[in-house]
C-alpha cells in the first residue's frame, strides 16, 4: 500500500463506509474514547428556559429550571458562540452557570467543542490531500500511476463526504447544547436567589389609608372599569374588557409615557406582533417547550410575541450597522400574549396577570463599551416616570438566580399595591449584552481609528463587533392600572387620576362612581 | 300500569312498554341526529335583505352620497409606500424577515399619527353616547362562528392558536357580540352603543394581486369599531345614525369619499344591509374601502342568544311568557368601522401629500399629536 492510503487506514479505525452510518456523537478515534459520549445522549438535558421579566418577581416556577419538553425542536439557526473563549474561561464560566441554577452542560459544550475542532481539521488536512491528488493528475503520468491515483482520489472523496456530513452533525449538537450557556454575569450582582436581590433605590412610602381600601378588582367592578366576567365566556380566564374611563386611563398612560421617553431621543415605534418562531429563540425565549409562555399559530411556524422585545430585537437582525447609527434607541408599543403556563395562586388575581395586555418598551441597541451606561439611563427613565405618577416603589438588582438566559445584569421594579398587601413588579430593565445579538447577528462595523490597528477585516476596514442590546418596560399597562387604581382610590369610591395623565385623558381629574 | 291488572294484562303492558321504550331510545337519537343535520345546512342560509337594496353583484351597488372631489396636483405624486420610505414612517422590509409578507412596523410620526386617529376617534364618537372598551383579542371559535365568519374553512380569514380552541379576532366585532350572549337585558338597557378599540388579524387568504399593496390589505392592524344592540324597531335608524357619524369623521379629516349602498351578491351572509364607504387613494388612482356599516338585524343574536324582555306594556297582550312576563324577543346588532387606522393612513399620506415631500396633518387630529402640523422629511 501507497504511504497515502496507509495514513488512511490509521486516520479511519473502520472502513470508511461505515462511519457515517455511526452515531454521529461517537468521537474521532485519536482523540477520544468511544464510551464518553454515551452519558450524553441520555436524558436530553432540558435547554434553559427564561422566564418573561415581567412574571420573574412573583413566579413559582424557578425561571431556570422550568422544563422543556425533550423533544423540543433544535434550533434551526446559529449562534455565533465565542467558543474559544469559553474554554479559555471555564472555571468562570462553570461557576456562573452554577450561580445561575443553569442546567446548561459545559462539560458537554467542551467536549464536542474539541472533536469539532479536531474534526475539523481532519477534513481541512483530507481537503488539502485530495487537492494534491488532483494537482499530480494534471501532470504526465504513467498508467498505473495514474489508476492509483484516481483511486486515492475516490478513498478520499468518499472519506471527505463522511466527515464532512459528521462535521456538520457535530456543529449542530455543539450549537444545541452551547445555547443554553446562560449570558455572563456583572461582578456587581448579588449570588444567590429572590431574597439576595438588592435594594437599589426606594422612592415614597406606602399610603395610609382612613378607611377600608378596596383592591383593583372590586374598584373595576363598582366603577364598571373592568369586566372579566364577559371575557371569561368569550375567551377564557384572564381576559378581560377594560370600560370607560379605564380605556381613556389606558391610552392616557401610553400616550404620556411615549411622549416622555420620546423626549429622551427614543424614536417611536409600533411593531407585528406575530413574529417568526426563530425570532423568538434567537432573543432567548423557548416557543415550544412545556409551559411554554408562547402562543403559536396554528398551521404555521409562527407565534405571538409576548413583549415587543421580540420584534425589536428583529428589526437589525443579520446587519451590520456603522458606529455612527449607533447607539439606537426604540420605545415601541404592541399588545402582548402569554400562556402564563405554570402561574397559579395568589399572585394571579384580577389584573396582575392576563393572557393580552399593551405595553410599551424601550430598546437600546449600541457599543459594548455603553451598555452599562445605557443600563443606568434605562432605570432612570422608568424611576422618572413612576415618581412622576407617585407611586411608591424600589428598585432590585436581581439576583443570579433570577436573571433569566440572556441578562448580565437586570434591575426590577416593584410597586406598592395597597389591594395586594405587597410590592409587584411593574418592570424590568436588562442588559443583554451580547447574548441577543450574538443570536440575531446584529454587528457593528467601528469608524476607522486614526492609525492603523491589528484588527483589520476585508479590504482593510475594521473587523466587525457584535452591538450590545438592552430592554427595559416603560409602561406595562395592567400592572400600571392596579397600582393607580389601589393607591388612588378614595373614601367615596372614586379615584384620583394623577396631574400628568389628566392632559392626556381630556382632563379628567377623577373617575366617579356612576349613577345607576 | 299503575293501577290493578290481572298478571297477564301486566305482562302484556311491561312487554309493550319495552318496545316503545326501545324505539323511543333510537327515535329520539334520530331526532337529535336530525335537528344536528338541520342545524348544520339551516346556519348557510343568509339573513333576509332590506328591499331598497340593489339586486346583483358589485358593480350594482348605489351610491348614496358623495362628499368631496378628487384633489388636483400640479406635481408628480407619490404613493403611501414612497411616502412611507421617504419620510422613515413606514417599514415593510424588517417585518417581511421577521414576521412575514404583509407585516411592517410603523416609525415616527405615523406612531403619533396612528394614536391621534384612535384618540380623535375615540373622543368624536363618545360625545354621540357610545361607551368606550377594549377588547380580549383571542377569543374561543365558536363566538367567531355565531358572529357569522367561518374559522376552520379553506381560505379562511381567521387564524387559529394550536393546541387550543380559540382564535385571534379579525374585528372587534366578535368580542363585542360575545359580551351579552346567552343573555336576557332589560328593554330598558336598550339601545347598548359600543366604541371598541381592538388590534386586528387577518389571514388574507386567497387576496391577491394589485388590491394588496402596501397598507392597503395586511395581516395586523388597530381599528375602532362601533357595535350597537337595539330593540328591532330600532335597527334601521341606527344604521343610519352609524353611517352619519362614519361620514361626519371622515368629511372632518377633509377625505373625498362615496357612500355605497351595497348590492346584494356583496353583503355577507349576516347583514340584512351594508353600507361601505370608499375613499380616495390617489397613489392607487382609484377608491379604496375605508370602513362598513351593516345592520344584522337578528342574525347574530340569533346565533349568539341575546334576547331583551320588552318592558310591560299597558294591557294585557295575548303573547304573555312564563309568570305573567312578556315574552322575550331577539335583539338586532349593528356595526360599523370608525376608524382602520392603515386605510385612514394610505388616504392622508396620499392626499396631503406636497410638492416638498412633506405631509400635512389634517386639523381635528393636530392637537392629538402634539400640535405637530406637518410630517417633514428628515435630515439625513
Amino acid at each position: 500500500m501507497s504511504l497515502h492510503k496507509l495514513r488512511l487506514a490509521a486516520a479511519v479505525p473502520v472502513t470508511i463506509s461505515t462511519f457515517s452510518s455511526r452515531l454521529f456523537l461517537k468521537p474521532f478515534p485519536n482523540t477520544l474514547t468511544l464510551g464518553l459520549f454515551s452519558r450524553r445522549l441520555q436524558p436530553r438535558k432540558p435547554l434553559l428556559v427564561r422566564a418573561f421579566s415581567a412574571s420573574a418577581a412573583v413566579q413559582d416556577i424557578p425561571a431556570n429550571q422550568t422544563t422543556v419538553s425533550s423533544v423540543a425542536r433544535r434550533p434551526q439557526w446559529k449562534a455565533s458562540i465565542d467558543f474559544k473563549w469559553i474554554r479559555d474561561n471555564k472555571e468562570a464560566v462553570e461557576i456562573n452557570i452554577k450561580n445561575r441554577n443553569s442546567n446548561a452542560d459545559l462539560d458537554a459544550v467542551l467536549e464536542l467543542y474539541e472533536n469539532m475542532v479536531n474534526l475539523q481539521k481532519e477534513v481541512e488536512r483530507l481537503r488539502e490531500e485530495r487537492n494534491n491528488v488532483a494537482k499530480k493528475m494534471k501532470g504526465k503520468l504513467e498508467p498505473s500511476e495514474r489508476d492509483r491515483l484516481v483511486e486515492e482520489g475516490k478513498y478520499l472523496k468518499e472519506s471527505l463526504v463522511s466527515l464532512e456530513e459528521d462535521l456538520v452533525k457535530l456543529k449542530d449538537e455543539l450549537q444545541h447544547v452551547a445555547q443554553s450557556i446562560p449570558n455572563m454575569t456583572h461582578p456587581d450582582v448579588p449570588v444567590g436567589g429572590e431574597d439576595s436581590s438588592a435594594i437599589r433605590k426606594e422612592v415614597g412610602c406606602p399610603r395610609e389609608f382612613n378607611f377600608p381600601i378596596k383592591d383593583h378588582l372590586q374598584l373595576g367592578k363598582d366603577l364598571d372599569l373592568i369586566d372579566f366576567d364577559s371575557a371569561a365566556e368569550v375567551s377564557g380566564s384572564k381576559f378581560f374588557y377594560l370600560k370607560n374611563e379605564a380605556v381613556l386611563l389606558e391610552m392616557a398612560l401610553l400616550n404620556w409615557t411615549l411622549s416622555q421617553v420620546m423626549k429622551k431621543g427614543y424614536t417611536p415605534l409600533t411593531t407585528p406582533e406575530i413574529v417568526r418562531s426563530s425570532i423568538v429563540e434567537k432573543c432567548g425565549f423557548q416557543p415550544r417547550g412545556d409551559n411554554t409562555q408562547v402562543y403559536s399559530i396554528d398551521g404555521t411556524d409562527q407565534c405571538l410575541i409576548g413583549t415587543a422585545e421580540i420584534p425589536l430585537g428583529g428589526i437589525h437582525m443579520d446587519s451590520i450597522l456603522l458606529e455612527s447609527a449607533l447607539p439606537l434607541k426604540y420605545i415601541a408599543f404592541s399588545h402582548c400574549f402569554r400562556t402564563e403556563a405554570g402561574a397559579a395562586g395568589a399572585a394571579t388575581k384580577g389584573l396582575y396577570r392576563v393572557h393580552q395586555f399593551s405595553k410599551a418598551e424601550m430598546f437600546v441597541i449600541c457599543r459594548p463599551e455603553d451598555s452599562e451606561f445605557f443600563h443606568h439611563e434605562l432605570i432612570q427613565i422608568e424611576e422618572d416616570l413612576f415618581t412622576s405618577l407617585g407611586l411608591h416603589f424600589k428598585t432590585l438588582d436581581m439576583a443570579t438566580a433570577d436573571l433569566g438566559a440572556p441578562a448580565y445584569r437586570k434591575f426590577d421594579i416593584e410597586a406598592w399595591m395597597p389591594g395586594f398587601g405587597r410590592f409587584g413588579e411593574i418592570s424590568s430593565a436588562s442588559n443583554c449584552t451580547d447574548y441577543q445579538s450574538r443570536r440575531l447577528g446584529i454587528r457593528y462595523r467601528p469608524s476607522e481609528p486614526l492609525q492603523t490597528g491589528p484588527n483589520k477585516g476585508k479590504a482593510n476596514l475594521p473587523a466587525t463587533k457584535f452591538v450590545h442590546t438592552l430592554n427595559a418596560t416603560a409602561c406595562a399597562v395592567p400592572r400600571m392600572m392596579v397600582c393607580l387604581l389601589e393607591n388612588y382610590q378614595q373614601e367615596d369610591g372614586s379615584v384620583v387620576i394623577p396631574e400628568p395623565l389628566r392632559p392626556f385623558m381630556g382632563g379628567i381629574e377623577l373617575i366617579k362612581p356612576k349613577l345607576k | 300500569m299503575k293501577g290493578k291488572l290481572e298478571s297477564s294484562e301486566r305482562e302484556r303492558l311491561v312487554e309493550e312498554g319495552k318496545n316503545l321504550k326501545e324505539s323511543l331510545v333510537t327515535l329520539e337519537e334520530d331526532l337529535v341526529k336530525l335537528k344536528d343535520e338541520l342545524q348544520h345546512v339551516a346556519q348557510s342560509i343568509p339573513n333576509m335583505t332590506h328591499p331598497d337594496v340593489p339586486v346583483g353583484g358589485e358593480d350594482s351597488s348605489a351610491i348614496r352620497k358623495e362628499v368631496g372631489c378628487p384633489r388636483e396636483f400640479n406635481f408628480p405624486i407619490k404613493d403611501h409606500l414612497q411616502l412611507g420610505k421617504d419620510l422613515d414612517l413606514i417599514d415593510f422590509d424588517s417585518a417581511a424577515e421577521v414576521s412575514g409578507s404583509k407585516f411592517f412596523y410603523l416609525k415616527n410620526e405615523a406612531v403619533l399619527l396612528e394614536m391621534a386617529l384612535l384618540n380623535w376617534t375615540l373622543s368624536q364618537v363618545m360625545k354621540k353616547g357610545y361607551t368606550p372598551l377594549t377588547t380580549p383579542e383571542i377569543v374561543r371559535s365558536s363566538i367567531v362562528e355565531k358572529c357569522g365568519f367561518q374559522p376552520r374553512g379553506d381560505n379562511t380569514q381567521v387564524y387559529s392558536i394550536d393546541g387550543t380552541d380559540q382564535c385571534l379576532i379579525g374585528t372587534a366585532e366578535i368580542p363585542l357580540g360575545g359580551i351579552h350572549m346567552d343573555s336576557i337585558l332589560l328593554e330598558s338597557a336598550l339601545p347598548l352603543k359600543y366604541i371598541a378599540f381592538s388590534h386586528c388579524f387577518r389571514t388574507e387568504a386567497g387576496a391577491a394581486g394589485a388590491a394588496t399593496k402596501g397598507l392597503y390589505r395586511v395581516h395586523q392592524f388597530s381599528k375602532a369599531e362601533m357595535f350597537v344592540i337595539c330593540r328591532p324597531e330600532d335597527s334601521e335608524f341606527f344604521h343610519h345614525e352609524l353611517i352619519q357619524i362614519e361620514e361626519d369623521l371622515f368629511t372632518s379629516l377633509g377625505l373625498h369619499f362615496k357612500t355605497l349602498d351595497m348590492a346584494t351578491a356583496d353583503l355577507g351572509a349576516p347583514a340584512y344591509r351594508k353600507f361601505d364607504i370608499e375613499a380616495w387613494m390617489p397613489g392607487f388612482g382609484r377608491f379604496g374601502e375605508i370602513s362598513s356599516a351593516s345592520n344584522c338585524t337578528d342574525y347574530q343574536s340569533r346565533r349568539l342568544g341575546i334576547r331583551y324582555r320588552p318592558s310591560e306594556p299597558l294591557q294585557t297582550g295575548p303573547k304573555k311568557g312564563k309568570a305573567n312576563l312578556p315574552a322575550t324577543k331577539f335583539v338586532h346588532t349593528l356595526n360599523a368601522t370608525a376608524c382602520a387606522v392603515p386605510r385612514m393612513m394610505v388616504c392622508l399620506l396620499e392626499n396631503y401629500q406636497q410638492e416638498d415631500g412633506s405631509v400635512v396633518i389634517p386639523e381635528p387630529l393636530r392637537p392629538f399629536m402634539g400640535g405637530i402640523e406637518l410630517i417633514k422629511p428628515k435630515l439625513k
